[in-house]
């Protein structure tokens, strides 16, 4: 019996096929159902297996429900394993007819035979029904004190199924208790493994609302328990181990000779071959010895040998997971790894993600006595791989520079990548030369010779682009033609699509100006015209800026460009040591491999309501250049606001008064504002669906009151809508929704997530009074849903809102 | 936590559910959904096997034509998770007896499902041993051994053992011939510069063992390492022999070997589980024998020609030979026509992998061997991009030889009815990344 491979393609469950199929089991397992002709086991697991085939492949064979639990009555253990499997994946949905196998559950967690009692037993607590519970605590208590080891096991886990189904039947038959009797005398490890799991569990999620939880989980790590653990280590299973050693890495001793007993006694721990249980151990050392310098450095030089056994063997997999924790060792110490920095070259087949890795950790490592040698490999790298590592490596030689071991070679390697006129090359080149140019201005002599060979038709990334305009602007006296290199790349305005370079454009054009003023004015003058015509804001202002600087004063202006620099001495580190040192803690987690610590990726999940105050909060902290929030691009401050309350009409006049020779497009422009504001008032180019409704087209909230509201308001409205299919594939950033809004009036207060899920804050202002409505949206791509949340000042206005939103969602990615 | 997995799929290639085995409630229904949409059909599948979607993240690996997916919600051990998969994947080869792919998986669905239940739960790893698993889990099906039913084989412990103490093995075992082969398999890494520097070179070794032993056996197994010879002089009061000693960098073994007396004594003791199984792994980076050395040279000739010379030279003992050499020595992309000569083997373009295939049944050593070829190339138009040179990989075998020089120098076996044992001793060296610049 094999799943039938080819003809199931459909690839959603939500899609059930093989209907005739299913009615066919249905039918032919009534009939076995009675039947004690010999012989009929065997028909049974045929159609047994059919079942679970479909089960596995998404067709919904719920509807055979009852004539599954008839046909259980068996002694045959495959047949009720398979049994066992389906009842429990329909149960939930299904709990009326869930009832039905609780009988033979029931008697079969009385079997004599300890096999069946345990099967039972697990599948009875795996049925996941809340209302049948009641039947779930006799024989789970039964099974704490069965005879045989393996129910017991079994029931360890029970409980912590019981407690997830229904925490307070848990604590009713005080099975906690019961588990931390078992945990401190069961003569069986994997019975004490499982009784230490859940009660961790347990306790770890009741200790943030009861006191007596949160002294329960101390408890765990008192010292009693942890010795007591510590000494059956070795009849643990490898990845009872592993619960052990991480429980054990939260205990801090009193004093430094229980630290080294610890220590001598797990040290043999390092040489065993299960991976998972050498990361354990190195992470408990770690801990046990972060107060003792000495003694922390000496567990580094040990360790390093068992971790690099664990990256060079096993899947590139596993090796990519000890890989990370390598790294952030590394990043932590990476003196102790100087001389090791042979191990981290890469190989060439290795896949990308465990190259990227060691790239970083070779820049890390560098130093005075093996920068050539790394830089050489590097350059082999940028030289000889594929495109994203050769960009990997280019940037690790300019990092490496950057720290200034050895600086006068790498530029010369640097300049020598230039030469090899690759596009990608080139472009990364040109960013870290800029960047070592600002950090080191006394090699400009050297690089703007060379710099000055590349045409600028060559270079197509903006960063690389933008990299190389700037040090034409900053440059410019020393580089023959920078004013007519600047010159043509302002002719091709119009086709450069990053506001970026256009940005830098402007800027280094003002510098040139200022340094060679003749060659350059007609290149200003264009530049600034463009400019000023630029559809995007920024640039926009930024040309409007410089002419009306210009106009004021032109030594001002010159000063402003031009201002005496320092050299950089240090470029902004990315985390903050804090953060680091939370991932450290979690060390042999996921916070490694995502380098951020777990409420960042965690949190959201087990916030349930989400904490929205302090969501907020962390806006305006970002706002206020907290590097953390800043990085994470979680979330994102909307430029709306800026955008709206700067006056159309203003602009508009500024524009006129500023330059005859505008380009039609400035008035077109102009025109278009005029006609936008027209539209304001209700004419809208896609008008709004409720006439009974109107919103106020620049509507401004700023975050604090937002916030205030936010918590005053109660919930007026709360539903579930819907996003087209065209408009789950628009939304591939929070943005293309906010800009999606902003036409229909609805203004994105913050937004962040990423697929495929989304969560953003939206508010929106009555045309004609001052009612604010705030609305908290939560979608999922995946599900194609949104969630939404509406509060308002005005509670009878908010149906009206709700349906106008979703019918301006609605029709989200349709344009 | 170490893994609490919530779910684990098993997905072809396709993208179609093979196996899933939902342990947790904590995550949606439509997670394979997820996977498919955010990894599988996007880029993202190579670029890294850990991924957060939504709050779960999603550990996946490939295993032959076969993705095995973990899904977590919470902040999971992710080593553990895939130590976990790999175990896993042991253990059902050993159950199929070879290969893990598709078809086998399809074929022993009700299996896999029957040991996902025993292996994992509620997303915690329980018992993964083959041997105690094998016990009470069969594919015949029948009631296990230990009801009241009269089977052919009682084993009267299998639940105390399920969980006890020796966990690898089963008492009352009984063999007519009492044997044991012991297989050193070692794997040289070589990262070699364009001008013959050795950049990075390594060796992982592991000692395979097949044991087929009455009783509970002890057994002590001696090697040339250098701590181990030391300490043994040590406790004999003697010099240490002349001779090679080798300094193991690292060592990791079975969990049946004593670490404590391996760490106090440095001998290697053990109550072995029966039949096959991976004694200890090592690493080694000092003292090295390369078993090949390669000299290429490659001169480009205009746009259009390449001249290739590689020599390739053996240096281990006269009397011994390598296996089934096959030497990868790279082209560009547009290789037109190519004309080689070498002087043993046969040599081929291969236009899918873009190099000059040479192969090499039997090399024996102290010999060489070259290979000069001419490439023709189509001329490109603007193509000044010069060609990325790849490695030149090479593939090897070499019995009875090992790159660190490790020995065995003897392997006890000690058990109460004081039973003869013939003991069997293989050395292999097979080439791991043998890479060479060009």
């Amino acid at each position: 019996m094999v799943p039938p491979a080819q003809s199931q393609r459909s690839p959603s469950p939500s899609q059930p096929s093989g209907k005739g199929e299913v009615s066919d089991l249905k039918m032919q397992l009534r009939q076995l159902a009675g039947s004690r002709a010999p012989g009929t086991d065997d028909s049974k697991r045929d159609l047994f297996k059919k079942v679970i085939s479909y089960m596995t492949i998404g067709i919904d064979v719920s509807s055979v429900f009852s004539e599954m639990v008839m046909c259980s009555a068996t002694s045959d253990i495959v047949l009720k394993k398979m049994c066992y499997l389906y009842v429990g994946n329909y149960a939930k949905y299904n709990p009326d007819l869930a009832l039905l196998t609780i009988n033979f559950l029931q008697r079969d967690c009385k079997d004599e035979d300890p096999m069946i009692r345990g099967l039972a037993l697990r599948s009875l607590g795996s049925l996941r029904v809340p209302n049948l519970v009641e039947y779930l605590v006799g024989p789970l208590g039964a099974g704490l004190k069965d005879g045989n080891s393996y129910v017991r096991m079994v029931a360890a886990v029970g409980v912590l199924k019981l407690y997830h189904i229904s925490a307070s039947t848990c604590f009713d038959a005080d099975f906690p208790a019961l588990l931390k009797h078992l945990l401190l005398n069961d003569p069986d490890a994997q019975v004490v493994a499982n009784c230490l799991s859940a009660l961790q569990e347990i306790w770890g999620q009741e200790a943030s609302s009861s006191e007596e939880a949160a002294r329960e989980r101390e408890a765990l790590i008192s010292k009693p328990i942890i010795y007591y653990l510590l000494n059956r280590i070795k009849e643990f299973s490898e990845w009872a181990q592993c619960t052990v050693l991480e429980l054990v890495s939260k205990y801090a001793p009193p004093d430094s000779n229980e630290i080294f007993d610890i220590m001598n006694l797990l040290e043999d721990r390092l040489q065993h071959a299960n991976g998972a249980v050498v990361l354990a151990t190195i992470k408990l050392f770690l801990q046990l010895t972060l107060s003792m310098t000495d003694v922390h450095q000496q567990v580094y030089e040990r360790i390093k040998a068992p971790l690099l056994t664990l990256v060079s063997s096993g899947s590139p997999e596993q090796s990519y997971a000890v890989l990370s924790h390598l790294h952030l060792l590394v990043m932590r110490a990476p003196m102790l790894f100087a001389s090791d920095y042979k191990h981290l070259y890469c190989q060439y087949n290795e896949p990308f993600y465990v190259k990227k890795l060691k790239l970083e950790m070779l820049t890390a490592v560098a130093n005075e006595s093996n920068t050539y040698e790394i830089v050489t490999e590097l350059c082999e790298y940028a030289a000889n791989v594929d495109i994203p590592i050769a960009r990997e490596s280019i940037r690790a030689v300019g990092k490496i520079a950057l720290e200034q071991y050895d600086v006068n070679a790498i530029v010369d390697r640097l300049l020598q990548f230039l030469e090899m006129e690759k596009d990608y090359v080139t472009a990364e080149t040109l960013v870290l030369v800029k960047d070592l140019l600002r950090k080191y201005p006394q090699w400009s002599h050297d690089c703007i010779a060379v710099i000055g060979n590349i045409s600028s038709n060559n270079v197509q990334e903006p960063k690389a682009k933008a990299a190389l305009i700037w040090m034409l602007g900053e440059y410019a006296q020393d580089m023959q033609d920078a004013p007519y290199a600047l010159e043509g790349l302002i002719d091709d305005w119009e086709d450069e699509t990053s506001p970026e370079v256009r940005l830098h454009l402007l800027t280094a054009v003002m510098k040139c100006f200022f340094r060679r003023p003749p060659e350059t004015q007609k290149a200003l003058g264009s530049a600034l015209a463009a400019g000023l015509a630029d559809m995007h804001q920024d640039v926009h202002d930024r040309a409007l800026f410089y002419y009306r600087l210009l106009q004021h004063n032109i030594s001002v202006a010159n000063s402003v460009v031009n201002p005496t620099k320092q050299a950089v001495s240090v470029f902004a580190d990315t985390q903050s040591s804090e953060i680091k040192d939370r991932i450290f803690d979690e060390f042999n987690s996921l916070s490694v491999l995502y380098q951020k610590p777990c409420y960042m990726f965690t949190d959201k999940e087990h916030q349930g309501p989400f904490a929205f105050s302090e969501e907020l909060g962390n806006l305006s902290i970002g706002v206020d250049d907290q590097r953390v929030e800043a990085n994470e691009e979680d979330l994102l401050l909307s430029t709306t606001r800026k955008e709206d309350s700067l006056p159309q009409q203003t602009q508009g006049a500024l524009l006129v008064s500023l330059d005859q020779n505008e380009p039609a497009a400035a008035h077109a422009q102009q025109t278009n504002s005029v006609i936008d504001d027209l539209f304001g008032l209700g004419l809208s180019s896609s008008p709004s669906p409720s006439s009974l409704l109107k919103l106020n087209a620049k509507a401004v909230l700023d975050p604090t009151t937002f916030q205030q509201k936010w918590r005053q308001l109660p919930v007026s409205t709360s539903q579930e809508g819907s996003i087209s299919p065209q408009g789950v594939a628009a939304m591939t950033t929070p943005q293309a929704l906010v800009r999606h809004m902003q036409v229909h009036y609805i203004h994105c207060i913050a937004s962040g997530g990423q697929a495929p899920n989304f969560k953003l804050f939206f508010f929106a202002q009555k045309a004609d009074e001052p009612s604010n409505f705030l609305v908290e949206c939560i979608i999922n791509t995946s599900t194609s849903k949104a969630h939404i949340k509406i509060k308002a000042d005005d509670e009878s206005a908010s149906q009206a809102f709700s349906a106008l939103f979703q019918s301006a969602l609605s029709k989200f990615g349709m344009a | 936590m170490p893994v609490s997995a919530s779910a684990i799929y098993f997905l072809n290639l396709r993208g179609d559910v093979l196996i899933n085995r939902l342990y947790r409630d904590d995550v949606g229904g439509n997670m394979v959904d997820a996977f498919r949409l955010h990894i599988m059909q996007t880029k993202e599948l190579g670029t890294c096997p850990v991924r957060q979607i939504g709050g779960c993240s999603f550990f996946y690996m490939r295993i032959s034509n076969v993705y095995i997916v973990i899904v977590v919600s919470s902040n999971a051990n992710v080593a553990c998770a895939f130590k976990f998969v790999v175990e896993a994947v042991n253990l059902f080869k050993s159950y199929f007896g070879g290969a893990f792919d598709e078809d086998a998986i399809r074929n022993n669905f009700v299996l896999i499902y029957e040991l996902l239940d025993e292996i994992m739960d509620f997303g915690y790893p329980q018992n993964l041993s083959p041997e105690i698993l094998k016990l009470y889990i069969t594919q015949e099906g029948v009631r296990s051994p230990f009801s009241s039913k009269p089977t052919d084989k009682p084993v009267p412990n299998a639940t105390l053992q399920v969980t006890g103490a020796v966990g690898w093995r089963r008492e009352g075992l009984v063999y007519k011939k009492n044997e044991v082969f012991l297989d050193i398999v070692e794997s040289v890494n070589l990262l070699m510069s364009s001008k013959g520097s050795v950049l990075r070179c390594d060796v992982t070794g592991k000692i395979l063992m097949k044991c087929f032993l009455s009783g509970m056996p002890d057994l002590k197994l001696g090697l040339n390492d250098k701590i181990g010879l030391e300490k043994e002089a040590e406790i004999k009061s003697r010099p240490t022999k002349s001779g090679k000693t080798i300094e193991l960098d690292d060592v990791t073994f079975h969990q049946c070997v004593n670490l404590t007396r391996f760490n106090s004594e440095k001998t290697v003791s053990f109550v072995p589980p029966d039949g096959e199984f991976e004694l200890m792994k090592y690493r080694i980076t000092e003292g090295v024998n390369l078993p090949f050395r390669v000299l290429p040279t490659i001169k480009e000739l205009g746009r259009t020609r390449m001249e290739v010379n590689v020599k390739v030279k053996s240096v281990f003992g006269a009397k011994m030979f390598a296996l089934g050499v096959v030497i990868k020595v790279p082209v560009p992309k547009q290789t037109a026509k190519t004309s080689v000569q070498v002087t043993s083997g046969r040599a081929k373009y291969n236009a899918s992998m873009d190099c000059l295939m040479w192969k090499i049944r039997k090399f024996p050593g102290q010999t060489e061997s070259t290979l000069s070829a001419e490439v023709e190339l189509i001329s490109t138009i603007a193509e000044k991009k010069s060609w990325t040179r790849p490695p030149i990989q090479m593939e090897f075998q070499v019995p009875m030889f090992t790159a660190s020089g490790l020995r065995v120098r003897f392997l006890k076996v000690w058990e109460k009815s004081g039973y003869n044992t013939v003991e069997w001793v293989r050395y292999i060296t097979k080439a791991g990344a043998y890479e060479i610049r060009c």
